[in-house]
């Protein structure tokens, strides 16, 4: 009897698909919520001991707090930046047709393949003043001020978040509306505010918290960033002050306890901030009643709308483009003399190593997650599993790397690193498995399923040859979303131990050494790496939706 | 090949009652419909026979066997579904070949099985084709061939024609009939359409509310209804309601009017309030002959009948004629509303009230 045949067989009986769903579900709580979040409850525990090390210190309790304020203030700024020019754009790209438009769309996504690491690595570069380190020709150096530059580097990871989520939204209201307004007697501009936007609230609050999940929670880039034009030890955000806690010798007393402390911090405010903006952005109006239609019209005609595109693309190109792609003018830089390339190749398959265990774990556990909350949405646990699947995902890395690697030591369940690494990582990545492929079931009707079951197959079988066949893109998309995401993770590793060798901590330490050229290569290979996968990404999504 | 028996069976989803109480036997062989207005039930009825639901109460029988926990995959009882349901990523022949293939038959009889049953269906040439190229009349005769060769002993159809356009039903119901018929499978065929089951079954169940209301021959249903409910929905009826003055070989029924018609003989006693149901079909409209007077709303031509509506007696009838007569009404005539007394037929009244009986949600 083969194996497929036997798990076939086994799947029909009821109490081992429950007892499957039952492990996968405990798999997922103890291995992904609980270790997220266990940093709280060892802080309920050991209160006593944190607020005599740090709550206590004023000087402690001050930096902690600055990072935390600018974490905070940064992704506000940044999030509505990313509004005011990402809806411009999202409204070309759904409703202008023009030649390179695909080309455009590929552009727009492209910060989403550049591992944040070699992005910060790239901006530090091109508009800061990195120290004693030679520079390729046409970097600016003019942003002296670190809140700036990171601003800037947010702005470009969580700029297609934006322009995404809005034109998702923007493509499934029918234009017809608008036109209805006009023949109406509303001026152009008059019917896409009063008409079209206030359809817009769920494009709004989805790209709203993308946007500001990414830009609180990302640590290696602007780490890196900062890193780059020396400015880390003196500039924080949340995350970045766990990174640089976790660097050698920063001169701290009770660093553990300070980790803590920050961790802790983060992982709460994160979570309540991120309730408060889904209620208020669910519940606040513009007044869309109002409007000035002497203004509007004028507003509508003419040069303002064709000043309003340009913007857009001068935006895109002088604030995402250009600075994203200028790591790779460090290849007219010549090269130092002898070089040791062993140390990238270590650290590349390292990385490659850790990121493909991750991806078949995160496939194996997480498709059958995925089936339980897409096929049981009637149920109660599976409800209150995919509101969880999110925290993960809002839970600063750093602040996860830390608390999960304070799960698995404290009672030495686990002290191997690379163990450690794997299980931070799976943390982070599997809900993006998990996320795609729940979506992806919920599309496919369960007719397919009960007719196959009807027809004689068992529900493993029925799995096999109907479902997954179906679903097959999105389990691959997810993958790659897995694979490339582990691959450029810095704030996890981090904060699990900076000394595991994944690329983005040998990019760190490299830039810390001073050794910029081989950081840019290092940087240059991660990014290449990336974007084949996106654009294998890329074919599986738009062949998926071509299909059935 | 197999007895389905279904023994009061119910199932709750929150407040709304899907099945409360249904019974219904379906012997070897029959092909049975499950006839009932949106919301009755039918679905649901039909999903715990192919074991994709757990009733919460009740059991189902294949052939005496308690299979009420048995999962679908051991039943045989193939599924035919409204919306086809083909896999999208195979072709015609990948389709029907899946119950041989999943249940590993030898290789050469699995192909001669879809062979013969794609000849049946009049798709062999188009065995290569994916679902999403062929017509939904296609599709729809695709997934029932992908039934059939599955070796299933019993089908259930869920409204299989419900998406595809009068004609094509027509055409394909027939037939769905004959070929279940030519394999002797055991069939439960469910639908809103009256008019399909009455073509296409050896029995109807009317479903209403959860239960069964009743079970008989096209013929019996339609011409012996057991309740007001079925005689208005197979075939809609005409209602006059009062209390019964003489019974005998016929029943006069008198209103407070004084107005009175006659109806079959009934064993409701002197002096009862009763409804007496006349079908639209066996109302007549004319001059002088009839029980009561009315005047004429509206006339509609809807081809070979003619569909007329007169209020008479506070209330609204209708009659259907053949189409020759549409030049005799015209709104605003004054017209004698009868019926011949065989075909009058006397319920009690419902105790909710003739309205609430009636309706359909």
């Amino acid at each position: 009897m083969s194996l497929t045949k036997r798990i076939d067989d086994l799947s029909s009986r009821r109490g081992v698909r429950n007892g499957w769903f039952g492990f996968i579900t405990i798999f997922f709580l103890s291995f992904i919520i609980l270790p997220t979040v266990y940093v709280l409850i060892y802080g309920l525990a050991d209160f006593q001991n944190l607020s005599d090390a740090v709550l206590g210190e004023p000087e402690v309790m001050s930096m902690i707090w600055g990072a935390v304020f600018t974490s905070f203030s940064l992704a506000l700024l940044v999030t509505i930046i990313d509004l005011v020019i990402g809806l411009p754009m999202a409204w070309i790209m759904v409703r202008k047709d023009f030649r390179g438009k695909r080309l455009l769309d590929t552009l727009i996504d492209m910060p989403l393949a550049f591992p944040t690491a070699a992005l910060g690595f790239s901006i530090g570069i091109f508009w800061g003043l990195p120290v004693d380190a030679p520079v390729p020709p046409g970097a600016l150096g003019i942003v002296a001020e670190p809140y700036i530059l990171i601003m800037l580097l947010h702005i470009i990871f969580t700029y297609p978040y934006m322009v995404r989520s809005l034109s998702a939204i923007l493509e499934q209201i029918d234009q017809s509306y608008e036109e209805a307004g006009m023949t109406l007697g509303a001026s152009r501009l008059t019917a896409a505010r009063t008409i079209t936007l206030p359809l817009f609230r769920a494009g709004l609050i989805t790209g709203f918290i993308l946007c500001f999940a990414r830009s609180l929670s990302e640590t290696g880039g602007t780490f890196i960033a900062l890193i780059t034009v020396g400015k880390a030890d003196v500039f924080f955000t949340g995350p970045t002050l766990i990174a640089w806690l976790k660097q050698p010798d920063v001169g701290v007393a009770d660093v553990e306890a300070v980790l803590a402390v920050v961790s802790i911090i983060l992982i709460i405010t994160a979570i309540v901030f991120l309730l408060i903006i889904k209620y208020v952005l669910g519940r606040v109006s513009v007044p869309f009643d109002k409007v000035w239609p002497r203004w509007e019209r004028v507003l509508s005609r003419g040069t303002f709308p064709k000043a309003k595109d340009l913007l857009s693309f001068v935006f895109l190109f002088t604030i995402v483009i250009i600075p994203s792609f200028f790591i790779f003018a460090y290849l007219l830089v010549p090269a130092p003399g002898d070089m040791d390339w062993s140390g990238l190749v270590d650290a590349l398959s390292y990385s490659f190593m850790v990121a493909g265990i991750v991806t078949a774990a995160d496939i194996v556990l997480g498709v059958p997650l995925a089936l339980y909350i897409a096929r049981h949405r009637d149920k109660k646990l599976a409800q209150v599993v995919d509101s969880l699947v999110n925290v993960p995902l809002i839970v600063p890395t750093t602040a996860l790397g830390f608390s999960l690697a304070l799960f698995w030591t404290t009672q030495d369940l686990v002290t191997n690193l690379t163990v450690l690494v794997i299980f931070a990582h799976i943390a982070f990545t599997y809900p993006l498995v998990v996320r795609n492929v729940a979506g992806a079931v919920m599309e496919v009707d369960p007719s397919y399923e009960e007719a196959a079951r009807t027809l004689g197959a068992k529900p493993f079988g029925t799995f096999r040859t109907v479902l997954l066949p179906i679903i097959r893109a999105s389990v691959l998309a997810g993958a790659i979303l897995a694979f490339t995401r582990s691959l450029g993770e810095t704030g996890a590793t981090v904060a699990v131990s900076a000394e595991a060798n994944t690329m983005p901590v040998y990019i760190v330490n490299l830039i810390n050494s001073g050794d910029f050229y081989l950081a840019s290569i290092a940087a240059m290979v991660l990014i290449i790496v990336s974007f084949i996968f996106m654009l294998a990404l890329r074919y599986l999504v738009r062949r998926d939706g071509g299909g059935y | 090949m197999t007895v389905v028996e279904m023994q009061d069976l119910r199932k709750r989803y929150g407040k709304t009652v899907a099945a409360d109480g249904m019974s219904l036997r379906v012997e070897d062989g029959e092909y049975m419909c499950i006839l009932g207005p949106t919301g009755a039930g039918k679905t649901t009825a039909l999903r715990m026979a192919a074991g994709l639901l757990d009733p919460d109460r009740g059991k189902v029988l294949f052939d005496g066997t308690d299979v009420t926990r048995v999962e679908p995959e051991y039943r045989e009882a193939a599924m035919l579904s409204q919306v086809y349901s083909l896999f999208p990523h195979m072709d015609v022949n990948g389709n029907v070949m899946y119950g041989p293939r999943i249940k590993k038959w030898h290789p050469r009889e699995s192909e001669d099985v879809a062979h013969n049953m794609l000849e049946m269906v009049h798709l062999h040439r188009r065995k290569d084709a994916m679902p999403n190229e062929l017509s939904g009349g296609m599709q729809q005769r695709t997934a029932l061939a992908r039934a059939l060769a599955s070796g299933s002993k019993v089908l259930l159809l869920d409204e299989p024609l419900r998406a595809l356009d009068a004609r094509l039903r027509i055409e394909l119901r027939r037939e769905i009939r004959s070929l279940v018929k030519a394999m002797g499978i055991t069939a439960i065929h469910v639908t809103h359409d009256q008019e399909e089951a009455m073509v296409i079954a050896d029995r109807v169940a009317v479903l209403r509310k959860g239960r069964v209301e009743q079970v008989g021959t096209p013929r019996e249903v339609f011409d012996n209804p057991l309740t007001p409910f079925v005689a208005n929905f197979v075939g809609q009826s005409n209602f006059f309601i009062g209390k019964v003055v003489s019974s005998g070989e016929e029943t006069v029924v008198e209103n407070e009017r004084g107005v009175t018609v006659r109806a079959r003989p009934s064993p409701h006693p002197i002096g009862s309030e009763v409804a007496v149901a006349v079908k639209v079909g066996n109302t007549t409209l004319k001059l002088d002959e009839g029980f009561f007077l009315g005047r004429v709303e509206r006339v509609l031509y809807e081809g070979v009948t003619i569909h007329v509506d007169v209020m008479a007696e506070g209330q609204r009838c209708s009659a259907k004629l053949p189409n020759r007569k549409f030049e005799e009404y015209s709104p605003g005539d004054e017209v004698t509303v009868g019926w011949p007394p065989s075909e009058a037929i006397v319920f009690a009244l419902p105790p909710g009230g003739l309205q609430e009986e009636l309706r359909l949600d």
